[in-house]
């Protein structure tokens, strides 16, 4: 038995070469396949990290008035803090406010020099609220409308709701496109490597028959085909694996601009838990070119 | 050692290839069958490896009913049968050693039996001091030879040689013709289909004689009658 599989790897590996370009196209078909099914996986990462990255940043801001009494605003909060919507709320003092405003903006001499001509603060304590829920964040607005507290000045709500609606719609529209065509290269794919075989089995017919006269087992005579599917989808994960990692240090720096203060690492990501997603990618190719290679075995091996 | 019941043949419609085939062919026999071309010679010997089913009748070789024989079971079937035929059958890139030693690799011979088998048979069909040519490096009797060489190495009870003189010139068809004959005195059963009227004449062993698809002679000592 031990000795059959050995020969049975050998014949494969000898199958493969005799074909060479033809075996080389399949494992190029493979990589594109591949390469495609990655590209989905980066821009999932990419798009949750984007959508992650702005719900971690909203919040929604009541400015008040700098006349505000201590017992207005604890009163204020409280009410706040009630909405079934709301998260959490905080009180940003007008000294607090003024002091991240300098940090903010430490780099930038300009601003920090109108500020020190202004002489004093110019700005005024807010609550910062953190929404529980943006599927509720509508609500929130319309309550924190209804709200004419005297104390409050301003209200900022920026429209993170519409801003994360684009960014799902582009992920969704880019995902969708990566399944069609994933979608499609699996088949092509599948008929790539089932064309591999048949031409591999037609190369040797004449192999095959004598095989088939002198008693060779069915077994034997169609694993080495069935094998060449699984050498196909090893050799172009080794290969994609090699590829994919100066493709993503391209695109780091880029997301890294994009992403300004957000933690992000493709390479990381992808690499930390190399074995799973390519393994699993090995193993999906893998079954995909033995289901190909065996159809065609079963069709053409009949010689 | 082979025995036919009543087998029908029938490819299409309008065409049985064999009809109503009755035999019996006992150990260590050495038996011609001639006839006509597309008579169904080719049939028979295709039917006993179980590379066609017959429709009717039955088979049963050294008690075995192969007559309905599965696929899983054909490689047994095959290992107790050799089988050469016109063209050798030899695959030209491998050395004359190699082709008869891929027979048990296939079939999952350990390496030191081949290497003990493979020298053994080649001696026997007189190629041992060539092993290591190619095919178009020798001639066509010598190709012969090593297919038989090949159909040797399962040690097989039964030897089906379908035309293997049908390329030859009648020098080398002779050197084949002699060396089957030895392996029958070994003990193998040989079944010779042939087209050659002068060597089954001068054989002088049992001949069947098909024609269209029926035998319509079985003579002990036979003659070529057609
Ligand atoms: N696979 C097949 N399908 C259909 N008809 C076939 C098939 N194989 C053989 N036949 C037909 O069956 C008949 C017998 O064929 P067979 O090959 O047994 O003849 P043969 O006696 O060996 O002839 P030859 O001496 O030319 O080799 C012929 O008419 C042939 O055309
Ligand atoms: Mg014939």
């Amino acid at each position: 038995m031990i000795v059959s599989f050995g020969r049975v790897i050998k014949f494969s590996i000898q199958d493969i070469y005799r074909n060479i370009w033809l075996s080389l196209v399949t494992i190029i078909i493979l990589i594109l396949a591949l390469f495609t099914v990655n590209m989905l996986l980066v821009v999932k990462v990419v798009g949750d990290a984007a959508v992650g990255a702005i719900k971690d940043k909203i919040d929604v801001n009541l400015f008040l008035k700098n006349s505000a009494e201590e017992d207005e605003i604890d009163a204020l909060r409280v009410k706040v803090s009630n909405l079934a919507e709301v998260k959490e709320v905080s009180y940003i003092s007008k000294s607090e406010a003024l002091e991240s405003f300098k940090e903010k903006h430490r780099d930038n001499a300009e601003i920090l020099e109108a500020l020190r001509e202004l002489g004093k603060n110019p700005l005024t304590p807010s609550l910062v609220i953190k929404p529980k829920d943006l599927e509720i964040f509508d609500d929130l607005i319309n309550h924190l409308n209804t709200f004419d507290d005297e104390i409050i000045e301003s209200r900022n709500f920026t429209n993170y709701k519409l801003l994360l609606t684009q960014i799902n719609n582009i992920t969704d529209k880019v995902t969708r496109a990566g399944y069609l065509l994933s979608g499609i290269f699996i088949f092509i794919t599948i008929l790539v490597v089932y064309n591999s075989v048949r031409v591999a089995i037609y190369t040797h017919r004449r192999q095959i028959t004598i095989m088939r006269l002198v008693g060779a087992s069915r077994w034997f005579i169609q694993m080495p085909y069935l094998l060449s599917g699984i050498i196909y989808a090893l050799v172009s994960i080794i290969a994609i694996m090699f590829m994919f990692y100066p493709f993503l240090s391209l695109l780091q720096p880029y997301l890294e601009t994009f992403f300004v203060g957000y933690n992000i690492n493709l390479i990381e990501y992808y690499y930390g838990s190399i074995l799973t997603i390519f393994g699993v990618q090995f193993l999906a190719a893998a079954v995909i070119n033995m289901v190909a290679a065996y159809l065609a075995v079963r069709k053409y091996s009949r010689v | 050692m082979i025995r036919l019941y009543n087998v029908t043949k029938i490819y299409s419609k309008n065409l049985k290839a064999l009809n109503n085939i009755n035999l019996n062919i006992k150990h260590g026999e050495f038996i011609s069958i001639v006839g006509q071309s597309g008579t169904g010679k080719t049939t028979i010997v295709k039917t006993l490896i179980g590379e066609e089913k017959v429709d009717q009748g039955k088979i049963v070789i050294g008690g075995w009913d192969i007559t309905n024989i599965s696929q899983r079971e054909i490689p047994v079937l095959r290992r107790q049968i050799g089988v050469i035929f016109q063209d050798f059958k030899l695959l030209n890139k491998k050395t004359l050693f190699e082709n008869v030693a891929f027979a048990m690799q296939v079939c999952g011979g350990q390496a030191r039996k081949i290497k003990k088998i493979v020298p053994h048979v080649m001696k026997i069909v007189g190629l041992e001091s060539k092993m290591s040519r190619y095919p178009q490096e020798v001639s066509g009797g010598e190709q012969q030879r090593v297919a038989i060489a090949r159909a040797l190495v399962h040690r097989p009870k039964i030897l089906l040689a379908d035309e293997p003189t049908g390329n030859l010139d009648s020098l080398n068809a002779n050197e084949v013709i002699e060396l089957l004959l030895r392996i029958n005195k070994f003990g193998t059963t040989v079944i010779l289909v042939t087209h050659n009227r002068e060597i089954v004449n001068r054989l002088k062993r049992r001949v069947l004689t098909i024609d269209d698809g029926y035998l319509i002679s079985d003579q002990a000592v036979g003659k070529y009658i057609l």
